[in-house]
């Protein structure tokens, strides 16, 4: 009898488990199980809103590989994605600087932190003017030094329009990758650096056997955290430049959005959102590979 | 070790910390400036300081019924996230059947993000029949898979014996989570509440996709239709953007050391 209670309070106690689970359970079955399978089989199939479906077979897919769009969008997205590395870079001189004893360095972690927290549309407005022709600052202090004679139209430009929504991203994103070098730079054991400073280690090669080695999840972590964050940033360059000029700044998640919602293609959509995935699954791997294969143990525990 | 001198130190964070000002100040001097904002060469201190612009973006547009929007949203998430991921981190803490399939399957979800999902995220609320809501708006931000894993180490350090002490003094596990797991969770519930904020508050894709009227429009959806059609020939956009940034900005300051800890316990667990 007694154990027959235990029986039925542990299938009690579980069920109460799972209901504690279910609001979240339910909230991401349907906000990102099921769109991730809806797109999937919505990419095979001729719909648009009001029709019924039709199969479709691999045609969407057919039509990419002959939309110039879809090559620029997806380009660029690359050059995005590369991009990360370079936020990290900075982010890492900065954390490696505010790890040092000296004074006032909390007020430095903060002001380098701001932006992190910052509406985005907000910050493509502030990086609009900024990057403004007639008064942006940049210009204004080039043509104040005398670097150049005429006002670049930076945002009109197809040459600096993608790098200069790539600067405004890592302004944005740089605090965020610092606080995470930063948390990983304090796990570091102190006596590591000790020890090889008295076997005679120099600045740079404790540098370069103790902190990067062991700093490797973190800059993972970094890498994938940003990289996702980077490629959705679709506010940005929504705000900034509207994919414009032409195509020059078109992402994935920007034509994903423009074939969807103002050209009404679902379908098309769908298709470009599978490819879309599939290159950040390959990327968060290609990290995880460069980062020594295990760097997902700092995740899973 | 203390050998070295300091001053190139400071001198790079000094440069750094410019280049992260700079840009607020530059916004922040136009929206005070109250004349030309074209004027060449531009003023680096505003000549006189004036309110013109603040006081034209109030009467421009609905900017209340905006706020009112943002925050309902806001609030909605942030009560969600508090209470359905307090309830899932504490389940997490839990051994029970199918626990490392849901585990993974949080994990997974991390790495889907919600913008690669609109177009079927769209459908779905079209089909429960909010889009064009708050309910709608809030709805998928409700939970947060970092926030659980947050709720979670922090369930993880209360002690055994103060909730056993607690089922034999006949508690219920409800009564557990919220009179004896909370009381001990400020710092996971403080994290919760800021990222929920600054999440749903930030949000622009998912408003500009789902909301058809101009009465359900938030603020970021506001300020980018108000650079949509005034352009930015006038100085009030940038008066709008620092009102737009104030909340959030006093938030983060008032809290950045829980906002920052939060942020990398949660993005160091999971």
């Amino acid at each position: 009898m007694a154990a027959f209670w235990r029986v039925r309070h542990r299938t009690r106690q579980a069920l109460l488990l799972w209901c504690f689970l279910a609001p979240s359970l339910a909230i991401f079955l349907l906000y990102r199980v099921l769109p991730v399978v809806w797109n999937l089989v919505l990419s095979f199939q001729y719909w648009s809103p009001l029709k019924a479906a039709e199969p479709a077979g691999f045609d969407h897919y057919e039509d990419l590989l002959a939309d110039d769009v879809f090559w620029q969008a997806l380009w660029n997205t690359l050059i995005v994605i590369a991009s990360a590395p370079v936020g990290i870079l900075i982010a890492l001189m900065l954390a490696l600087l505010v790890n040092s004893e000296i004074r006032g360095r909390d007020v430095y972690r903060t002001v380098i932190f701001t932006s992190y927290p910052l509406m985005t549309v907000a910050v493509a407005i502030i990086w609009r003017w900024m990057f403004d022709e007639r008064v942006g600052l940049l210009n204004y202090a080039a043509r104040a030094s005398h670097l150049i004679d005429s006002p670049i139209p930076f945002l009109n430009s197809f040459i600096w329009a993608l790098p200069c929504v790539i600067v405004a991203n890592i302004w944005q994103m740089l605090g965020f990758y610092m606080i995470i070098l930063l948390t990983g730079l304090q796990n570091i054991p102190h006596e590591l650096h000790e020890a090889a400073a008295i076997d005679g280690a120099n600045a740079l090669r404790r540098f370069q056997r103790i902190t990067l080695p062991l700093l490797r999840p973190s800059i993972f972590l970094a890498f994938v955290i940003g990289m996702l964050n980077s490629v959705t940033s679709f506010d940005l360059v929504y705000v900034m430049t509207g994919g414009g000029p032409g195509r020059a700044t078109e992402i994935l998640v920007t034509y994903i959005y423009k074939l969807g919602f103002m050209q009404t293609k679902f379908d098309d959509a769908a298709a470009v959102t599978v490819v879309f995935f599939v290159l950040l699954v390959a990327t968060t791997w290609g990290a995880n590979q460069f980062a020594g294969g295990d760097a997902g143990a700092a995740e899973t525990e | 070790m203390h050998r070295y001198p300091r001053w190139p130190i400071h001198l790079a964070l000094l440069l750094a910390g410019f280049v992260m000002l700079v840009p607020f100040y530059w916004v922040l001097k136009t929206s005070v400036s109250g004349e030309n904002i074209y004027a060449y060469p531009p003023s680096i201190v505003p000549a006189r300081i004036h309110p013109f612009f603040y006081v034209d973006v109030w009467y421009s547009i609905p900017f209340a019924r905006y706020l009112l929007n943002s925050v309902v949203v806001s609030a909605i998430a942030v009560a969600g996230n508090v209470l359905f991921n307090a309830m899932a981190g504490y389940a997490l803490t839990h051994g029970f059947r199918g626990k490392s399939t849901v585990v993974l399957l949080f994990l997974t979800c991390m790495m889907v993000p919600f913008q690669a999902t609109i177009i079927p995220a769209y459908l779905i609320t079209g089909r429960l029949g909010l889009l064009d809501s708050w309910l709608g708006l809030a709805l998928p931000q409700c939970s947060t898979i970092i926030c659980i894993f947050v709720f979670k180490a922090s369930f993880d350090a209360v002690p055994r014996s103060l909730i056993d002490a607690a089922r034999i003094d006949g508690l219920s596990e409800w009564r557990i989570v919220w009179h004896v797991m909370m009381p001990l969770s400020k710092s996971a519930i403080a994290t919760n509440v800021i990222l929920a904020f600054i999440w749903s508050w930030n949000n622009f894709l998912w408003p500009l996709i789902m909301t058809r009227s101009a009465d359900m429009q938030t603020l970021p959806l506001g300020l980018a239709r108000f650079l949509s059609y005034q352009e930015d020939t006038t100085g009030a956009l940038y008066a709008f953007c620092i009102m737009v940034l104030a909340p959030g900005l006093l938030l983060f300051l008032l809290a950045q050391k829980e906002f920052m800890r939060g942020l990398t316990s949660g993005a160091v667990k999971g």
